[in-house]
């Protein structure tokens, strides 16, 4: 049975939407209305478990799935459930025009109706995963991640590059820390991480899935290995490098001039007699980060208590620990702001000029040493490591994450996560705050029973032309051509259905959500819009699931109102949004057509917003060229922070 | 696939005239054609570029947007769903029904499943492998051959002027069965007939290729005969529609027309000759003779000049 329930929220809707004509209006698309006052406490959730039984398809009208849909997901019976959140979308949005609100929500009762009919049961997907999980990297954060597993019961494989030996541990990590909070922490972490199986050597060959990754190793010792992980975590390091301006410095030619990684060498080495004078150098083209301000400023403080004269001309020193800075000049490190500008070797030392930028002045150092910043780059390995496991890199060369604020110690492939100084230059305390998220994350994947379930892409050999547009325009390596078929992972699958969108032949199409099922809805939007509401204008949002369908909630929550006549339509993600679904948006006589997305490179699922953008601009390329016009059709993102947004794209039609 | 453009490159060296029309191919033809594209239902899966050996075919980032507009749905069948979906609600939007001014529009880069195939004349040899693979049927092979296209502009040779002894000069293909016999019995007959011809002997007229009458004409022929065995007749293949001399006819027939398009039009012809043709043979050179020095001689610079 279909059935209507509708929630007045403790009555308060009853303000705004007319609940008798709704009822009235409605009652021959429904075979059962109920409105009930509070369907989100104990008697509601009760009542649900009387009324609705497994085989009915159910709308809900009420406030948003995000409040709603929690607890119902675990008391509904049934799986063919849509939601219309009347309260966020219609009710608080529209509060001063009650007939206006009462006919969209009739308007969207109305595609709920339709858009169940469309709905199937979530697909369970095959979740065998494998328990064991290899790192890359043996440095701290890999240690970390090491030990952590083994803790919570999980075989661990460190993969070792081919050139690291275990004093690395110390020397090429003193950027992180102080060197005594250091050797405690690797002494302990090779404590709890004993018993890790080690090996030396570099991945050549990564295939399988998600949870069940089959991973080809090159010893060092020229065996081949195949082995079978269920998650892979990177933990690589980062390396110093000469700056730009070391070549400036005669970097190399004399060894006057040293990295600011060799200077703790050379004045543990220093007796007590001889005190030098020692010029360090922040290179001005080069970012510092807080990492790099933090090692330089622990650097200098070391050498000036040892008793040289250290002068540090610096343009911009970061830290996030104060008490670094104080140190340095309480033990009488001479800071100067500016920038060399030529260094000439002399019989009596170095000879730096510098111009000196508070005092506009050009000053000249003779120098024992010159000690140049170095630039923390991603380990030497990246790229070919990147390469073979299909990851994606940032600009500076690290490994891209995933998301950055909700997916931090994810990669851009579903099974792969990265720890510590592989995402970017980080500190002691960060990089182990992050080996622990991700060995948490990977032990959440790894351990996950219960099912993974959802609604999934379904291919047609029949129609399937093999174009690999579908193939190319998944994020998530979710499909593959094999043989003379394209292959569904649905481990990898995020449900997102960007491969619909790309599709040329409609070959692939979305459990629930087909091509047909949205035409249908857009369609019957401007029907039921046209019927209610005449000429009036109308416009449509179609929004993603993620941050546009939150932004257009908060909306509602902050009062942000706009006038009726704007119907929002959620998808998985902006990037299932193709011209076809547009056009048809305009055809049937929608004034305006928004594609709401995640905001610039915060897509859930990667590529959505960016792809969304494309489409746009092509369909307004399309309806260029037949003389209509492009500003009708929109793409933008909407963030739950910006609740206004909603507000401001449709509130031009006074 | 350089006998092709060697192919082109004779045939380019022996023109005299920049060609203005397409040429018509002959039924028996094959190895020539026209491929005919259609945007619409072309679903960009690059099946076709794939099959093409010789590389005619590339893919370019933009949407004939004419071509959709211009096409009556459901008529000419799609098999994408999708892509007839998009032209009919195009179409909806252009309600004008003016397609004059519609420009193509370029793709996105990044933007998988449009783009427009691009067909390169030069290079195709009309092998029908594009269109065995193309999955939504947008592709035809018109029997064409896009000469102007192909040839590219010529420029005329200054005249020539030959002295007045002139006599015309003729490359005879003769295929070794019927036709060689026919010569040897206007021979034996002591039939006379100008000495204008020089025979080449082949297996059979069908063993001739176009190089070696390009070539001919490349090297100073005024014109070029070719004889074989009575039609139906061939001793390779009879009356199969693919004997030699079937096959070798419709050829001729293209590439006559072929040199009427470059300038050098009536230089060539076919005719058929079986053993007891004697006469026949002897009337056949006669007629082909006298029709070369109504042409006067050839236009075409030769490459090799007989040295004194």
């Amino acid at each position: 049975m279909k059935k209507l329930i509708l929630c007045t929220c403790n009555k308060t809707l009853t303000k705004w939407l007319d609940f008798a004509r709704i009822e009235k209006e409605v009652g021959s698309t429904f075979e059962s209305i109920h409105i009930h006052d509070a369907l989100c406490l104990e008697e509601g959730l009760t009542f649900l478990d009387a009324e609705v039984s497994k085989d009915d398809t159910v709308v809900i009208g009420a406030c948003t799935s995000q409040i709603i849909g929690v607890p119902l997901a675990e008391r509904l019976k049934s799986e063919l459930v849509s939601y219309v959140p009347l309260r966020e979308h219609v009710a608080w949005v529209h509060k001063d025009d009650q007939k206006g609100a009462t006919n969209k929500a009739l308007v969207l009762l109305n595609d709920a109706a339709i858009h169940v009919d469309f709905l199937e049961p979530q697909t369970a997907v095959d979740i065998e995963m494998e328990k064991k999980v290899l790192i890359v990297g043996g440095g701290i954060a890999g240690l970390k991640v090491a030990s952590d597993l083994l803790q919570l019961g999980i075989e661990v494989t460190l993969l070792e590059p081919p050139e690291f030996n275990s004093k690395d541990y110390l020397e090429k990590n003193q950027f992180m820390a102080d060197s005594s909070t250091l050797k405690g922490v690797v002494k302990d972490l090779k404590t709890t991480s004993k018993g890790v199986k080690k090996v030396c050597g570099t991945i050549s060959k990564l295939s399988g899935r998600a949870g069940l990754y089959s991973v080809s190793l090159k010893r060092d010792n020229g065996k081949e290995e195949e082995i079978l992980v269920g998650a892979i975590i990177i933990a690589t390091n980062s390396e110093h490098s000469p700056p730009s301006i070391a070549k400036m410095c005669h970097y190399g030619k004399t060894n006057q001039t040293l990295l600011l990684s060799e200077l703790s060498t050379l004045i543990a080495k220093q007796t007590a007699k001889e005190s030098k004078t020692i010029f360090v150098t922040q290179d001005p083209s080069y970012h510092d980060s807080s990492v790099a301000g933090s090692y330089l400023l622990r650097e200098v403080t070391y050498a000036a208590e040892k008793g040289n004269t250290v002068i540090v001309a610096h343009s911009d020193i970061h830290t996030k620990d104060e008490n670094l800075y104080r140190a340095a000049r309480k033990s009488g490190v001479i800071f100067i702001r500016g920038s060399l500008e030529k260094v000439s070797k002399k019989k009596k030392g170095l000879v730096c000029r510098l111009e000196n930028t508070l005092e506009s002045q050009v000053r000249e150092f003779t120098v024992d040493y010159l000690v140049l910043q170095t630039q923390l780059k991603p380990w030497s390995g990246t790229r070919p490591l990147a390469d073979t496991l299909g990851l994606n890199l940032d600009r500076e060369g690290f490994i891209k994450t995933r998301y950055a604020k909700m997916k931090p110690v994810q990669t851009s492939k579903r099974g792969i996560f990265i720890a510590g100084n592989a995402k970017t230059p980080m500190n002691l305390n960060d990089a182990l705050a992050s080996a622990s998220n991700a060995s948490l994350e990977v032990f959440k994947n790894l351990i996950a029973d219960g099912e993974r379930k959802g609604w999934i892409p379904v291919v047609d050999e029949e129609l399937c032309d093999l174009c690999d547009a579908c193939v190319e325009a998944c994020p998530n390596d979710a499909l593959r051509h094999e043989g003379d078929l394209i292959k569904h992972i649905p481990m990898n699958c995020e449900f997102c259905g960007i491969c619909v969108s790309a599709c040329p032949t409609r070959a692939i199409e979305f459990q629930s959500h087909s091509k047909d099922s949205w035409l249908t809805r857009i369609e019957s939007i401007a029907t039921k819009h046209k019927k209610l509401e005449g000429q009036k204008p109308f416009s449509l949002v179609y929004a993603c699931s993620e941050c546009a369908n939150a932004s257009i909630d908060q909306a509602g929550f902050a009062g942000k109102g706009y006038p009726t006549g704007s119907y929002v339509i959620q998808f998985p993600c902006a990037g299932m949004v193709s011209p076809i679904e547009i056009l048809k948006g305009l055809v049937v006589g929608a004034e305006k057509i928004i594609v709401a997305h995640c905001p610039p490179g915060g897509c859930h699922h990667q590529t959505g917003d960016h792809l969304s953008e494309l489409v746009v601009k092509f369909t307004q390329d399309m309806l260029k060229s037949i003389g209509q016009d492009p500003s009708r059709v929109k793409a933008t993102y909407m963030i739950a922070a910006l609740p206004n947004k909603m507000q401001e794209e449709v509130a031009h039609r006074g | 696939m350089d006998k092709r453009i060697q192919l082109l490159d004779a045939i380019r060296a022996i023109a005299v005239k920049t060609p203005m029309n397409d040429v018509e191919v002959p039924e028996s033809v094959v190895g020539f054609g026209t491929i005919e594209y259609k945007a619409q239902t072309c679903s960009a899966c690059k099946k076709c570029i794939l099959a093409c050996e010789p590389a005619a075919l590339d893919m370019e980032d933009t949407l004939n947007m004419h071509d959709y507009l211009r096409v009556t749905v459901p008529q000419e069948g799609f098999r994408s769903k999708n892509r007839e979906v998009l032209v009919t609600l195009l179409q909806n939007l252009k309600q004008d029904h003016d397609y004059g001014d519609v420009q193509a529009i370029s793709v996105p880069e990044g933007l998988p499943g449009y783009g427009s195939i691009v067909w390169s004349a030069e290079q195709c040899i009309a092998c029908d492998k594009c269109i065995e693979a193309c999955p939504e049927d947008c592709l035809t092979l018109q029997k064409t051959y896009k000469l102007p296209e192909i040839i590219g502009p010529i420029e005329a040779p200054p005249p020539r002027t030959e002295g007045k002894d002139w006599e015309p000069f003729i490359v005879c293909f003769v295929c070794w069965e019927c036709s060689h016999a026919a010569a040897d019995l206007a021979g034996l007959m002591h039939l006379h007939y100008p000495a204008s011809i020089r025979t080449i002997r082949l297996p059979c007229s069908g063993a001739l290729e176009p190089i070696h009458i390009m070539t001919a004409m490349a090297n100073g022929a005024d014109g070029v005969l070719v004889t074989g065995c009575l039609l139906s007749e061939c001793h390779y293949g009879g009356d199969s529609p693919k004997a030699g001399n079937f096959m070798q006819e419709g050829f001729v027939k293209f590439w006559s027309d072929i040199f009427e398009e470059i300038g050098i039009g009536g230089r060539l012809n076919i005719d058929f000759a079986s053993a007891a043709m004697g006469i026949k043979f002897a009337e056949i050179v006669e007629t082909f003779t006298e029709q070369i020095r109504k042409l006067g001689p050839t236009p075409i610079q030769a490459k090799t000049e007989v040295q004194e």
